[in-house]
């Protein structure tokens, strides 16, 4: 008896772990965590101990993302039984709600969060993205700066605010989201290729100068990111091409943009060693690179 | 009876493996807005025979430089395997709101200069379920300049039922993850944009081995 209930345990361990891993990456592969999560709770629930319960909440999340209403209320209720009155299990109630479209009484559930817990963030932060889901832009961006003027520190909140001013076009705010997010993530290559790639988007002289420079910045702190290999190449190819530029500049970007196609080059020789399939995207490459290089000089 | 004798002036045909990559790409990632490129092996003149696609992005569609690169690499595929661009795709990820962003209407714009019956395709999140009797699509064409609602009856899906349900089966097998958008090129350059296996499972799916024409 004993050996059989240790060789169950050493079978859940694997699956068990998976989802903490998950957790703790954020990762937001629901198909996977449901599949997972679904078997563990069902076949297993009364070996998993106290870990059930951070295991209902993280199925049940990704049981709302798959749609499987089924599985998320009994999640739901499993967390209601344990922990009644919780706020935690109340915000994940109003997640049912939202993803059942009831926009409404989502909201009326976050607010009476609010009421009792002012500083509960992320009730704040579900009513924004009920905003986002309907469609209502400008005012998701309103509250988000609101939020943002109380709670300074949430870089989740100053991305999400990027990705919106992003979407509609408001460059030059969404620029000003990033630099709060490159001030307080100096080696973070991403917030730099992004803040390069808005300064590109913005355009005019000035802003492909502050672009290059990113994205070489970009490659400095991860020599591997490709977007910000590409978008050196061409930042520098553009700022050479211009007739604004003096000769000293105009020389200096040929040089940056020969030194990305070179690496870039490289890599797309690397990654087409051994693999047939990826021959077509080997020779665009070669072929563009080949044909800017005319139109530069 | 050959289709192409039918196909007039202003009439749009869809391929099977236009439809079904397009289609799986906004299946992928459900919860951004999606984007691609409209080919054609058709020469030019008459009707538009869309006969494939290229994904795109999805992230950060209006920012320009990895939408310039797309279409420049795009492009120099296209001269050197005989296709041409003829339109846009996307689908946006608020799915109750199926009308064109402004940077759709931009791409579709630089699209339509090179290609005058160029088509600009939006993907109809709501109406994606896979017993859906129609393609969830919606089309738009350029009208002096402005793009305006294509009439239903002259956008032709070859065996609409079939392709539904290879779209269906791809689904189901998981098979959608074979997938590549450019997005997911420039994050592992080995896979291939072109996406020349995927191309192979649908044709075999197609074929008429498998009861279809």
């Amino acid at each position: 008896m004993l050996y059989e209930s240790m060789s169950f345990l050493y079978y859940l361990n694997p699956e068990k772990y998976k989802l903490r891993k998950w957790r703790e990456d954020n990762h937001r592969n629901s198909e996977q965590i449901v599949d997972v999560g679904e078997e563990l709770i069902n076949e297993h629930a009364s070996k998993l101990g106290d870990d059930i319960w951070i295991i209902y909440e993280q199925v049940m999340i990704a049981a709302l993302d798959c749609s499987r209403d089924d599985l998320a209320w009994t999640c739901l209720q499993e967390l209601k039984k344990q922990f009644p009155g919780s706020q935690r299990v109340k915000r994940l109630a109003g997640m049912r709600l939202e993803a059942l479209e009831k926009y409404e009484d989502a909201s009326k559930q976050y607010d009476s969060i609010l009421q009792d817990d002012p500083t509960n963030t992320a009730a704040r932060k579900r009513k924004i993205s009920i905003l986002k889901a309907q469609g209502k832009s400008a005012e998701a961006i309103r509250e988000l700066n609101e939020y943002l003027e109380q709670f300074v520190g949430d870089q989740e909140a100053w991305h999400e605010l990027s990705e919106l001013y992003i979407n509609e076009h408001d460059y030059g705010k969404a620029a000003f989201c990033l630099e709060e997010l490159m001030m307080t993530n100096p080696h973070n290559h991403l917030y730099c290729e992004q803040y390069a790639e808005v300064k590109y988007t913005q355009g005019g002289l000035e802003n492909l100068e502050l672009s290059r420079k990113y994205f070489a910045q970009a490659l400095k702190l991860n020599n591997g990111n490709m977007r910000a290999l590409f978008g050196l190449y061409m930042s520098a190819s553009h700022i050479a091409a211009s007739p604004k530029v003096n000769a000293t500049v105009k020389k200096a970007n040929v040089k940056y943009a020969a030194w990305a196609t070179n690496q870039i080059n490289r890599a797309y020789q690397l990654a087409g060693r051994g693999t047939k399939e990826n021959k077509c995207s080997v020779k665009a490459v070669e072929e563009m690179l080949e044909s800017m290089q005319i139109t530069m000089s | 009876m050959s289709w192409r004798r039918w196909l007039a002036m202003g009439e749009v045909e869809l391929s099977c493996l236009a439809y079904v990559k397009m289609y799986l790409h906004a299946c992928l990632f459900p919860r951004c807005s999606v984007n691609g490129l409209l080919l054609s092996s058709s020469p030019a003149g008459g009707a538009v025979c869309v006969t494939d696609c290229v994904p795109l992005l999805h992230t950060h569609l209006p920012l320009a430089p990895i939408t310039q690169l797309a279409l420049t690499q795009v492009d120099v595929w296209c001269a050197q395997t005989q296709q041409r661009i003829v339109g846009y795709y996307q689908a946006n990820a608020c799915v109750s709101d199926s009308s064109p962003t402004p940077c759709a209407l931009k791409i579709a714009d630089k699209i339509a200069e090179q290609c005058n019956n160029a088509v600009l395709l939006m993907i109809d999140g709501g109406k994606m379920s896979p017993d859906y009797r129609v393609p969830p699509i919606v089309m738009y064409e350029r009208k002096d300049t402005r793009w305006t609602l294509k009439d239903k009856h002259t956008i032709m899906l070859r065996q609409w039922e079939e392709t539904r349900d290879i779209a269906s089966q791809l689904l189901d097998s998981g098979d959608h993850s074979l997938l590549v958008d450019f997005d997911s090129h420039l994050d592992d350059i080995t896979r291939d944009w072109t996406n020349q296996k995927l191309n192979a499972k649908i044709a075999e799916l197609a074929s008429p081995a498998n009861g279809n024409v």
